[in-house]
């Protein structure tokens, strides 16, 4: 009897554990499906709910706040979706937010993504239909793709036939890349514009030594930009410059006048210059003019020993000897 | 003469009859236990105390199955989920292949094995020793002491260790998973029910008492109806075994496309 008594026991306690399995169990699952939560019924139509399936939770902000309750068909090809939504929630969720088709992974689950809605615009409320935004349609993705691909063999295609031109030695790439020659050149090349660079860098080193020599204070440059004496002095030297110059156009043109005077016949200079006539009359005049002063020589060497003149020429004589 | 009489007793041929002749005996055997159960004298007694055999007792057994086979199916679905960097998804996974088919399926297959067998040979050797004769005899309705309590047991017992198993089962891939991934007691149990809905529970459970009556049922059919004598009882426990497992795994099928009726509406 006593041993009855055990077993009943013992089946009640293995039973009642069971049993709180089972609830625990249940209420779990009620709480994660939002089962024993007040909720509002909201709506969303979409043109493609691409697989979406009742019990497929509702996000908003990333935060699950209710579960798919039903699917149906609306107006000519349209989908209807019945959200069960926690009335704890629905003070965030505002009248104008959208309702869009997603997944909780890459490959995961179909959920509904409540989103958007101003911070001041009135909550949702029980039966609101929310504005449905189609999700990005991978057929249309797939299209876009394929064109890309299109588009990629048609690059790969150009860049065929240019590697093989390339590869057979034609245009500048190609001849870069096959002539030895050019190669050498372009080495050369290459070399000269190393030197090119060097000698640019000396150059350039010497300018600022120069730049920095007339820079240096007491400089002809930097008196001549800097010292405001210098700068009067040679405003002064200028002007005087600019004064005799004045001076020099002056005399050029007497000059200009009188050599266009020479070049006359009507003045005694300009006859001795141009009169041919007058030349020849000159010229005799001076060979007679020569021949008279020989002849005066020759008298006067006469009178030097006439007696009438030899004393006083004597007593220069003598007078010539003391003083040297 | 006899040979005579059978042949002409013999309707399509000697083995289709007999199948026939035994579904026919299979569901009478079935209806007269929905025919005894619901009117007394009650056999409580006899109920508990064959809920502590069939539940009770059943229960280490249970447990370490449940155990090995979460810690087991843990392991082998690793692989294929790394493949997808997915292996976050194993909390997810597991709950669903638990507690929609390997809970339940497990349990049955086991209980099958060990109470099916007990419940044929128990109800067999009673049945070749005329034990059953004597308790009628002695005006004990043998069906309603022997057949209705093992039945009920049975169908009260499986649903309360399919829950044991699912939750030892669960541990058990808490264990495998925890060792690997680090995930935390708190989000491997959000997971294994974020991935379930009632609908997996409630089909699971119903399974699970469709396959307790079975194992019941023809345990206590192929016992009832065991003859030969001491061979016949090692007969009726091995055929009750593989009679229960067969129709277990037929009842998977079936309910396999209820649930899925029910899923899509």
């Amino acid at each position: 009897m006593r041993n009855d008594n055990k077993k009943s026991v013992t089946v009640g306690i293995f039973v009642l554990i069971g049993i709180i399995i089972l609830v625990t169990g249940i209420l779990t699952l009620g709480a994660q499906q939002k089962a024993f939560v007040k909720s509002i019924r909201v709506f969303a139509v979409f043109d493609d709910v691409g697989g979406l399936q009742t019990g497929n939770n509702v996000w908003f902000s990333g935060v699950k706040i209710g579960t798919v309750k039903k699917i149906n068909f609306y107006g000519d090809s349209q989908v209807e979706i019945e959200m069960n939504i926690e009335a704890s929630a629905k003070d965030y969720i505002k009248k104008n937010s959208k309702a869009t088709i997603s997944s909780d992974g890459l490959i995961g689950n179909k959920i509904i993504v409540i989103y958007g809605g101003t911070g001041q615009g009135p909550s949702v409320e029980e039966g609101d239909r929310l504005t449905a935004v189609m999700p990005l349609d991978t057929d249309n993705m797939m299209e876009t793709l394929q064109v890309n691909n299109k588009n990629l063999v048609s690059i790969t295609e150009d860049l065929k036939v240019l590697t093989e031109k390339i590869a057979n030695g034609e245009g500048i790439v190609g001849a870069v890349l096959t002539d030895s020659m050019l190669v050498k050149d372009f080495k050369l090349m290459m070399s000269n514009l190393q030197q090119t660079a060097v000698n640019s860098t000396r150059m350039t080193s010497e300018l600022a030594a120069f730049s920095r020599g007339l820079n240096q204070k007491g400089g002809l440059i930097d008196d001549l930009v800097n010292d405001t004496i210098i700068f009067e002095s040679l405003r002064t030297t200028i002007q005087g410059l600019e004064a005799t110059g004045e001076e020099v156009n002056s005399a050029a043109e007497s000059f200009k006048e009188v050599s266009e005077n020479l070049n006359q016949t009507d003045n005694a200079v300009g006859m001795l210059l141009n009169d041919e006539e007058f030349a020849t009359y000159l010229k005799s005049t001076m060979v007679n003019l020569d021949t008279g002063t020989v002849r005066l020589n020759e008298t006067l060497e006469a009178m030097r020993y006439h007696w009438l003149f030899r004393g006083a020429f004597r007593k220069r004589d003598k007078a010539q000897d003391k003083t040297e | 003469m006899s040979g005579e009489s059978t042949n002409k007793d013999k309707v399509i041929s000697k083995r289709i009859d007999r199948f026939f002749t035994g579904l026919e005996s299979a569901y009478l055997f079935v209806k007269r236990f929905f025919k005894e159960v619901w009117f007394p004298p009650y056999e409580f007694k006899e109920v508990i105390r064959q809920c502590y055999q069939i539940g009770y007792n059943s229960l280490p057994l249970i447990s370490l199955t449940g155990f090995i086979v979460g810690v087991v199916f843990t392991n082998q679905s690793r692989p294929s989920l790394a493949e997808f960097g997915a292996t976050s998804w194993l909390p997810a996974l597991i709950s669903i292949a638990v507690i929609r088919a390997m809970g339940p399926l497990v349990t049955a297959l086991i209980a099958a094995g060990k109470v099916g067998s007990s419940i044929g040979a128990e109800i067999g050797s009673m049945k070749v020793t005329e034990q059953i004769d004597a308790m009628e005899v002695s005006a004990t309705n043998p069906f309603k002491f022997l057949v209705v309590s093992r039945v009920l047991a049975s169908t009260f017992m499986i649903p309360i260790l399919v829950l044991y198993t699912d939750f030892v089962a669960l541990l058990g891939a808490f264990v495998n998973v925890h060792a690997n991934e680090m995930t935390s007691l708190s989000t491997f149990f959000v997971q294994v029910f974020d991935a379930l809905s009632f609908l997996d529970i409630t089909s699971s459970l119903v399974k699970s008492v469709v396959f307790g009556f079975t194992i019941g049922i023809v345990g206590c059919y192929k016992g009832y109806n065991s003859t030969k004598g001491t061979e016949g009882v090692g007969k009726a426990a091995n055929s009750a075994v593989v009679m229960a497992m067969f129709l277990i795994f037929i009842e998977e099928l079936l309910s396999l496309q209820v649930t899925n009726f029910f899923r899509q509406q």
